[in-house]
């Protein structure tokens, strides 16, 4: 009797440690894990680009993930926030620590091996390391079952607000890593990060397909609207009107569904 | 007399406007607390405990991120406005002040060179001190040799010339301004961010280190400028008359550069660029108190103040939970109010 006491104390110790908490989460794969690790109900905030999955849309948005600033955060009385240092500001993480709210910042490495350190560390954060390695195992299981044979396709990542702000995704952004995942290779070689797109340059590149985030040909009006960019119908992907979307968060995101993510572009490149 | 009455209660009357201000600005923002709530957790934290409920984390908020925000946008108000009415004062120029003779875009370049430096050497990563502060020492290293600069230029026969002094300073901001575009062309995202903050000011990151940094030079100014405010009335009627009047001419210069590039230098370094206070608040505080810099400069100083502190309040709440680079909201503020001085002016002077 004593023992099923003692046995149930410490599993309401155990389950009051964390059923309560309340989570801020402002990196859109962060937030991924968070649910997939069984803590949906406890998100009480994230930033704009946790759009998946749908509940978060009933979520609390606190504002841009690279614009966030201290107090909207801590209005929602979170007694854990997670984010990655890529978009934080650093004057912002001192302002959580110094008010006291336990704060873990992740560093996010654009890879498989990134992903499963991220769910790792996540889960450790949370406390509940068992579920983790359970997410990794079925990342693992996912990865063994991926079947993706290489084309020489030249991608191209455009990423559009508008006609007016076109920028390529150039070495070492997590847009390439996605591409080189789905067996590709991108069109846009000799610099990093993201360029500022001009015709000359689109027309060297000449990519055999330009892959965008739905919203973003969606801002530019479309494929014709891509197409009346200067110089896309002098490239293969315009004349053969090769345009590939997909949604940002699952592309860009290397977050628990980066296999599926990697599944689906392959599939599409390869259509 | 009339006027001494005058200016006493302009005086008085700005410094109990900026009480209100403060007060309304320390009770507002994206935690709701009532100003009951906030007067108690002030209170608690002076050592007096009141009957009213709070939570924990409000005291948190209010204490670290709410206040040190609200007196750090004081203190940079103040500062801008003071370096804003001396510079006037100093050039003899309405359009002068601290953005337009290349003070606060030689702080930014420093800055926004220092934030692409940081990148290649991870020296500035690994030392804590470094990495945190290394920018503010940069902004506020370029702002004083920018000043130095456009100083060394304009001297003749040791003296510095007033209106080459303009000049210079205009060509010193369009260098300074094409550097710090070129190297949003160098920058990766990241690096690119940390840029667009900085040139588009924000108090956004105030705690009381960034308070404690920059009040000894916001204070110094503050206190020492309107003692020059006599030498600089006399100033006015031109430099020859104010030589035979016995003003130290050279070493007015001087010092009124030095305090004027220390205040703005402090603002830029913790906040980035914050446009348009140091130019219109001299030229609102002139409109109610006449052209007296013994008056006109602890007014803008308030005035300042009054006005960042409620641009900021501005763009932290009118789109919340996100917010509003600061600068944006004292252009919005500023620029009509500035255009209806003009035309109001245009009235009373007879073409």
């Amino acid at each position: 009797m004593n023992r099923l006491i003692v046995l149930t104390a410490t599993l309401l110790v155990a389950m009051n440690t964390f059923a309560q908490k309340r989570i801020v989460s402002l990196n859109g794969a962060v937030t991924e894990i968070v649910v997939a690790l069984g803590f949906e109900r406890n998100i009480v905030g994230v930033d704009v680009t946790s759009t998946y999955p749908a509940s978060m849309q009933q979520v609390a948005k606190v504002g841009h993930n690279r614009n966030i600033s201290a107090e909207p955060v801590l209005a929602l009385n979170p007694d854990l926030i997670l984010g990655t240092d890529n978009f934080l500001q650093p004057a912002v993480v001192e302002q959580f620590k110094n008010v006291g709210v336990k704060t873990q910042i992740f560093k996010q490495e654009f890879s498989i091996e990134g992903t499963k350190k991220l769910i790792t560390e996540v889960a450790a954060a949370l406390q509940v390391p068992a579920k983790g390695v359970a997410l990794v195992k079925q990342l693992e299981k996912e990865q063994a079952s991926l079947k993706i044979k290489p084309t020489n396709k030249r991608v191209l990542f455009i990423y559009a607000r508008g006609a007016g702000t076109m920028l390529v995704a150039g070495a070492g952004t997590p847009t390439e890593k996605m591409i080189m995942l789905a067996g590709a290779q991108n069109a846009a070689s000799g610099f990093n990060d993201f360029k500022p797109l001009t015709p000359e340059a689109l027309v060297t590149a000449n990519p055999d397909v330009i892959l965008m985030f739905d919203d973003g040909l969606k801002s530019m009006g479309g494929v014709d609207g891509l197409l009346k960019v200067q110089g896309v119908l002098q490239t293969t992907a315009g004349k053969e009107k090769k345009v590939v979307v997909m949604d940002g968060a699952l592309l860009t995101g290397f977050g628990p569904r980066v296999i599926g993510a990697a599944k689906e572009l392959a599939g599409k490149l390869n259509q | 007399m009339n006027k001494l009455f005058k200016n006493i209660s302009a005086i008085s009357g700005l410094t109990i406007l900026l009480v209100q201000v403060i007060l309304i600005a320390t009770g507002t923002g994206a935690m709701h607390m009532s100003p009951l709530q906030v007067l108690a957790i002030l209170l608690h934290r002076a050592g007096i405990n009141m009957p009213v409920v709070y939570e924990e984390n409000m005291e948190g908020v209010l204490w670290m991120i709410r206040l040190p925000r609200v007196i750090l946008g004081v203190l940079i108000g103040a500062g801008l406005g003071v370096a804003g009415a001396s510079l006037q004062g100093l050039f003899r120029n309405p359009l002068a002040d601290p953005g337009l003779i290349g003070i606060s875009s030689g702080a930014s370049m420093a800055a926004v060179v220092m934030i692409i430096i940081q990148g290649s050497f991870p020296v500035f990563q690994s030392i804590p001190l470094l990495n945190f502060y290394s920018l503010n020492f940069a902004a506020f290293a370029g702002a004083i040799i920018t000043t130095l600069f456009i100083f060394s230029v304009a001297r003749s026969g040791g003296q510095a010339v007033i209106s080459t002094m303009l000049l210079a300073g205009i060509a010193v901001r369009a260098l300074c301004e094409s550097v710090t575009g070129l190297m949003t062309y160098v920058a990766n995202n990241e690096q690119l961010r940390s840029i667009t903050f900085w040139s588009l000011g924000s108090l956004g990151g105030a705690s009381w280190t960034t308070v404690m940094g920059v009040t000894p030079f916001i204070l110094i100014p503050v206190m020492l400028l309107p003692r020059l405010a006599p030498a600089i009335n006399l100033l006015a009627l031109g430099e020859r008359e104010a030589m035979h009047s016995g003003v130290k001419v050279s070493q007015l210069k001087v010092q009124l550069v030095i305090l004027a590039t220390m205040a703005v230098a402090a603002g830029v370094a913790v906040a980035g660029i914050i446009g348009f206070i140091g130019l219109i608040v001299p030229h609102i505080v002139r409109q109610f108190t006449g052209p007296d810099y013994r008056i006109l400069i602890p007014g803008a100083a308030l005035s300042g103040a009054v006005l960042l502190t409620i641009a900021d309040l501005v763009c932290r709440t009118i789109i919340a939970p996100a917010e509003l680079p600061v600068g944006i909201i004292t252009a919005v503020i500023g620029a009509p109010f500035f255009i209806w001085l003009i035309v109001k002016e245009k009235k009373t002077i007879p073409a």
